[in-house]
């Protein structure tokens, strides 16, 4: 407690703001150490104004009410009442003095307010506020505060679907033409505030607009904004380059970082750099034992650990690599999603914020459900709950979720599906707001859950419903997934030919947002529904499936890994020219492999359909041992699926 | 000789171009398969690269003896042989040395560099087009940093075409292609785009049955060296003229002799091996990026704390000297503080450094910290990243049994390389941490950056905190490693086992593929008795291969061997030049083609569409004409079969003294020589145009396709 408020010099203390400190402590995550008390990035302004929300609800209610009621003043002087508990204001150190005090507040005020709506689930009524904050920062000519606020509405506009904001953005922005999507609005505006950002060298907004912007090329083709003329003709594709460059720029803080306040720079200040980084770490650096290097080498972590960069550049830098991890998931490398999470988890885990900790725990304990098992994954999903206790359940919760529907599907219970499905719609639409990713995330696996209950026209038409909003709210990424649910609807059901233009067009998606997992599942899709229509088509499919083959096995999980191998599998064994009994090798490998993954996912509909193959073509092939071996796990897969023991799983009752 | 005047003047074939003086007499000589370029090999050991019209593009040399050359067959690179073993690739631009490897022991005697012409041969089956992904996903790969105190015009390195030349050592554009290099002590090695090994052979360790007075008898090669390597055009085969002794019971084969090795695997993996060899030779590339960068950071830092220490070491003497009861570490925080300090500190910083100069240094250090930075942002980081990328692919593929266990990927070893790949991310990302926190308070003792960079210490030499480390052990739960040890670990430490273990994975292909390169055949040829060993190194030879049109759709290809007989004092086959084919079926066919009178061949070479070229020394001296170069069309000789089995002798060539075909000039478009001529004789196939040298240090240069207008009137 003592170093946090010796660690902030520069503003008095009073027993209220130790209390506050005292209170922040309680609330900030257990692996942040000193919690960074000028905000200095959205994310930790929003987190803070959050904390300081809990706990000074009075004056915000009051204040809310106020500012409801037109009455500005009155909110005003609430608001800044709250403000003189965050006490700093890293953004407004440039505020030209001969604005008044007021006027200087009020912009940072609307920000905040604004900030405050969008926690509290109101995007449209933080839009609006954040617009005006935009109005009154250009009227006052406030260019810091400006890029914040045109920063936090470029995270309130990715981070929630807005269908429609020309309402709003139109009437202040005259440089937003109306008729552009709200993409490309965003688009613009992130340009314009890493710009600015840039003009004013506000290093951290810099970074944090980069990453931003990865973040947005990461999902969004590139559109010309006047599609019209001779240059209309612009690839329509995503640009990972440009997500890579992006989040390098934005890694790169930590080095920007040292330039602005490094020894040389500082040049009358020699020693305050100095003295400034004799913190308690220290101390056990400026006398260290006589004894040798080895009692050095003790001192290695300590004082990495002290070291003069501030947590919040920290915290950026990390997150970029988790946007980096959620890139290379999308793009299809597995190991390089692996091993950015990891990375992120070993290098930033004391100094990020604990709900990127329990997203980088989330993706850790995914992928280990899809490419190891379940066990696994449960085994680390037990030590990441009792590691997120309190503050961010919410980020372990989804996946917890995802785990638990998952296996209930491939088990085979099918009313524990259901019913973790509408945990998931509950989730998506909590207190915070609706997250739109859950959403769609629900309503796809309620789709895949009334897939396999064989309720064919259930499932299509919530997938239906699905595609009509995610085209709504252009989540194109979503919508390649949607696309391949139908297909994959259509495939169940029997019927070939209407799935293959929905595969098709899954495709062409995929292919245009480089999403090379998916293109790959697609592929498989494909190769699937030409199979259905016959075994002439067995070529054909074969060939699909093996073009997909470097990318299904290599990045994909054991469920696709195990499909394509079944799928080849089929394939061989109705291309009439190849002979089974001859060379059944070839079948037996693939199946092999495909029995193996889905053994560790017990995954009993296509484990019982992998050995019934198998015990097929070893009869082919006159092996009548193995034959029978194949044919008792068959039988055992298939009871199993009939009679789903009722689940007693511990982590169930958890819910 | 009458015929020959009358000849020169009713038409002239083959045109002279030009007749130019060179510099020093040509030993080795070849056109580039694209372009108009001539790359020759003087006696002294220098590479000149001539444009069709002579003019001089470059000039370097490598500083050892060349032994061999060949153009890649894109014709933008050149691999040269030296004398030591090495091979090295030359940028065709600017000569300048794109990769240099040591696969060889001995001297490299022939290089051969064949690309996948193949395709045309398709047998209906689709073969799926493998993308790589990764210039779709990263910006062009970093490069290696420069030194820091190199001159940029010092090294070559540095201009502005390292981009160009980059692209060209860089694997992703190219075709399939092996280049096959064979050595002195008769070991053959391969390797794809002439970067990645593949494979190694001894031809002593192949057993070959060889039917000898009628009964077959297993043998092997003794003491063989190898004249000439060829690939042939579909990569199936290989065929070898090496001359040895043939170890058979009671018989002295020492001769020539002719092996035709089994490389279909090349042919039938090559889809497979191409996307490996891509790859791995990228991750190679990347892997020498880093290794740079880690040098060149190691030589920065050391040299600013070399300086650093050179001006504050006294001081800890100093405080021993006046009996302070402080540590240096103290004192020089204080120093530096401003702080008030004892009158002999002071009056330390006075004289030795005063306030300009410790400003100075503090900026040294500074400065060399903000490079490595750069360094650590600008190279190291992205070449791990891609690394991580590129060894995630490869493990793709390696998972796919069935196409990639055959050309030996294996599964547990890459993918234990991509686990080292991941901890070295980690470890680049610490090593950005501690050296961003050390440039701001660089400490007086400590010095982490150095001891992240040093490889030679023992294992576990860095102290890892409980608490870090209870977190890598709980994230081995999460699919994290399970190798806790590897934060002990320095940077440079945890590269070094990356790397041996990217080596140890793509060892296995290069095991898996030698073992599956076989011998088809051997034959011995015509014996060598009084020449010496490496005397018969020298036959010249030529092989070729040609496409024929076998059936209504499939071509095959159908390789023409051609050498000059030797003059052997107990043969009755003098002045002779044999000319074998094997056609598709492993018959052997050969004609034995005499010279007349007075004529010698000096080189010869095969041109395209099965004709020959002869240079000839001679005839009689009374002529002005010292020389000539004549064309023989090669498939219209009587070609009569060689007997594979119930041979009198072991000597094929013997079989053919009944059936010489006595060459009548006459009938031959020859193209007089007024100097007298040496090898070697350089022919372009697809310019039309062969170099001749003779012995007074000229070089002339004569078109051989009249049709070819085009060319002469390019330059």
């Amino acid at each position: 407690m003592a170093s946090i408020v010796k660690g902030q010099s520069g503003f008095a203390m009073t027993p209220h703001k130790v209390s506050i400190c005292i209170l922040l402590q309680v609330y900030a995550p257990s692996g942040q150490l000193s919690v960074p008390f000028p905000f200095d990035s959205i994310s930790q302004h929003n987190r803070l104004a959050l904390f300081l929300i809990a706990l000074t609800k009075v004056h915000f209610l009051r204040y809310l009410n106020s500012l409801y009621h037109d009455d500005y003043p009155a909110a005003l002087e609430n608001l800044n009442r709250y403000f003189d508990y965050s006490a700093g204001m890293e953004g407004s150190d440039f505020v030209p003095p001969l604005s008044c005090i007021n006027n200087g507040r009020y912009e940072i005020a609307l920000l905040t307010l604004g900030m405050t709506h969008f926690h509290f689930g109101h995007p449209k009524l933080a839009l609006k506020v954040l617009t005006e904050a935009v109005r009154v920062c250009q009227m006052h000519s406030d260019d810091t505060c400006l890029a914040y606020t045109l920063t936090a509405i470029c995270n309130l506009l990715s981070e929630v679907g807005i269908s429609n904001i020309t309402g709003i953005m139109g009437a202040s922005d005259s440089h937003v033409s109306t008729s552009l999507s709200v993409q490309q609005q965003l688009f613009v505006l992130l340009r314009r505030s890493l710009k600015r950002a840039d003009s004013l060298k506000l290093k951290r907004l810099v970074a944090s607009s980069h990453l931003a912007l990865a973040k947005f090329d990461l999902k969004h083709v590139q559109r010309p904004l006047l599609s019209f003329g001779p240059k209309a003709s612009v690839q329509l594709r995503t640009c990972p380059t440009n997500v890579c460059k992006k989040i390098r720029l934005s890694s790169q803080l930590i080095h920007q970082y040292d330039n602005e306040s490094s020894v040389v720079t500082v040049d009358g200040a020699l020693s305050t750099s100095w003295l400034k980084n004799q913190r308690k770490p220290t101390t056990t650096l400026v006398f260290p034992p006589e004894s040798g290097p080895e009692s050095n080498c003790d001192a290695f972590y300590s004082w990495l650990q002290s070291s003069s960069v501030p947590g919040s550049v920290l915290q950026l830098v990390g997150s970029s690599y988790l946007v980096s991890a959620t890139s290379w998931e999308l793009y299809g490398s597995a190991s390089l999603a692996q091993s950015n999470a990891l990375l992120f988890a070993n290098c930033y885990a004391d100094s990020s914020s604990s709900a990127d900790l329990a997203l980088a725990y989330g993706k850790l304990i995914q992928h280990l459900a899809v490419y190891k098992g379940y066990k696994e994954a449960f085994v680390a999903l037990k030590i990441a709950e009792a590691k997120f206790l309190s503050v961010s359940k919410s980020g372990i919760l989804p996946v917890k979720l995802q785990l638990l529907h998952e296996r209930a599907l491939h088990r085979g219970h099918l009313k524990l599906a259901q019913q973790i499905c509408d945990e998931l719609g509950v989730l998506a639409s909590s207190v915070t707001g609706v997250d739109m990713e859950i959403k769609t995330e629900a309503s796809l696996r309620q789709a895949r859950t009334l897939l396999a209950a064989n309720q064919f026209s259930e499932a299509a038409s919530v997938a239906h419903s699905l595609f009509c909003k995610c085209y709504k709210f252009n989540m194109h990424v979503e919508n390649a997934t949607v696309l391949l649910l139908i297909a994959e609807i259509h495939k169940r059901s029997g019927n070939g030919v209407l799935g293959i233009p929905y595969a098709l067009a899954s495709l062409s998606f995929c292919e245009s947002f480089n999403l090379y997992l998916l293109r790959g599942a697609a592929t498989l899709t494909l190769a699937e529904l030409w199979l259905l229509l016959g075994p002439r088509h067995a070529k054909r499919a074969l060939n699909l499936i093996h073009s997909a083959f470097p990318i299904i096995l290599g990045q994909g999980g054991l469920e696709l890994q195990s499909r394509a191998h079944i799928a080849e599998a089929k394939c061989y064994l109705s291309d009439s020219s190849i002979s089974v009994s001859e060379d059944p090798d070839i079948v037996l490998d693939s199946l092999r492999q495909a029995c193996e993954g889905l053994e560790a996912l017990e995954y009993h509909e296509m484990a019982a359909e992998a050995y019934y193959l198998m015990a097929i073509v070893l009869d082919k092939a006159g092996q009548m041992e193995q034959r029978e071996e194949a044919a008792a796990r068959f039988k055992q897969h298939i009871t199993a699926l009939e009679n789903p023991i009722k689940p007693e799983d511990p982590l169930v009752n958890l819910l | 000789m009458e015929t020959d005047e009358e000849d020169v003047s009713r038409v002239v074939p083959f045109q002279l171009q030009f007749d130019k003086p060179v510099a020093s007499q040509i030993k080795i000589a070849e056109w580039n398969p694209e372009k108009d370029l001539l790359a020759m090999v003087t006696e002294d050991s220098k590479i000149l690269l001539h444009r069709f019209n002579w003019q001089r593009l470059w000039t370097i040399s490598p500083g050892r003896c060349i032994t061999s050359l060949c153009w890649r067959p894109d014709g933008k690179a050149i691999a040269i042989g030296l004398q030591d073993g090495t091979i090295s690739l030359h940028d065709v631009e600017n000569g300048k040395l794109l990769r240099s490897m040591k696969s060889h022991t001995v001297a490299v005697v022939c290089l051969n560099w064949e690309d996948d012409a193949g395709e045309e041969v398709s047998d209906g089956n689709f073969v799926p087009k493998y993308e790589d992904r990764t210039s779709r996903f990263f910006p062009p790969a970093p490069r290696a940093p420069r030194m820091p105190g190199l001159v940029p015009g010092e090294t070559g390195f540095m201009d502005e075409s390292e981009n160009l030349s980059q692209e060209l050592s860089n694997s992703s554009h190219q075709r399939f292609n092996i280049l096959c290099s064979a050595d002195k002590d008769g070991i053959i090695s391969f390797s794809i785009f002439g970067i990645f090994p593949i494979g190694k052979i001894d031809i002593h360790d192949f057993s070959v049955c060889c039917p000898l007075a009628n009964q077959q008898v297993d043998c092997k090669l003794l003491n063989a060296s190898i004249c000439k390597v060829v690939l042939s055009k579909d990569l199936c085969h290989l065929t070898v003229l090496c001359s040895g002794e043939l170890q058979v019971p009671e018989h002295n084969l020492h001769g020539f002799h002719c092996l035709t090795l089994d490389t279909s695997i090349f042919y039938k993996r090559r889809n497979e091996l191409h996307q490996v060899a891509l790859q791995a030779s990228n991750i190679e590339d990347l892997a020498e990026v880093f290794r740079a960068s880690l040098s060149v950071m190691s030589k920065q830092w050391s040299d600013a704390m070399h300086t650093f220490h050179d001006k504050f070491d006294s001081l800890s003497s100093l405080i021993h000297d006046h009996g302070l009861d402080s540590t240096p570490q103290e004192e020089f925080l204080s120093l530096i503080g401003g702080a008030r300090t004892s009158p002999a500190v002071h009056q330390f910083l006075v004289n030795s450094l005063g306030e300009v100069g410790l400003k100075r240094i503090s900026k040294l250090v500074c400065g060399a910290g903000k490079e490595l930075e750069v360094i650590v942002l600008e190279h190291l980081q992205p070449a791990a990243e891609m690394i991580g990328f590129r060894i995630g692919e490869l493990r793709g593929l390696s998972k796919w049994r069935s196409r990639y266990q055959g050309i030996g990927l294996d599964e547990t070893l890459i993918s234990n390389a991509t686990e080292k790949a991941s901890m070295l991310l980690i470890q680049v990302q610490r090593f950005m941490r501690v050296l961003s926190s050390s440039v701001q308070q660089y400490l007086y003792d400590q010095d982490p950056v150095r001891r992240l960079l040093e490889s030679t210490e023992v294992d576990n030499s860095i102290e890892v905190d409980l608490e870090t480390m209870e977190r890598v052990q709980e994230l081995a739960h999460f699919g994290g490693f399970t190798d806790f040890d590897y934060l002990r670990r320095t940077l440079a430490k945890e590269f070094q086992q990356m790397e041996s273990c990217f080596k140890e994975a793509f060892q296995m292909p290069f095991i898996t593929i030698s073992k599956k390169i076989l011998c088809q055949n051997l034959l011995p040829l015509f014996p060598i008795e009084s020449i010496s060993k490496s005397a018969s190194c020298t036959v010249p030879t030529s092989i070729s291969y040609y496409k024929e049109e076998m059936h209504s759709k499939q071509h095959s290809f159908v390789d023409y061997i051609s050498f000059i007989l030797p003059d052997e004092p107990s043969s009755q086959l003098a002045n002779c030049i044999v000319v074998m084919r094997c056609l598709m079926n492993n018959d052997l066919e050969a004609v034995l083609l005499c010279l007349p009178d007075g004529y010698h061949c000096i080189d010869l070479s095969l041109y395209k569409e099965c004709q020959l070229v002869l240079l000839l020394n001679g005839p009689s001296s009374e002529n002005v004409e010292k020389a000539c170069m004549t064309i023989v069309q090669a498939d219209d000789l009587p070609f009569a079969s060689i007997p594979s089995s119930e041979a009198s002798s072991p000597w094929k060539l013997h079989e053919l003294q009944d059936s010489i075909v006595y060459l009548q000039m006459d009938s031959l478009k020859v193209r007089g020589i007024p100097h007298s001529v040496i090898a070697p004789l350089a022919v372009s196939a697809s310019r039309g145009v062969a170099c001749v040298f003779a012995t007074r240090k000229r070089a002339l240069v004569y078109i051989l396709d009249e049709d070819e207008d085009e060319i002469s009137d390019a330059d």
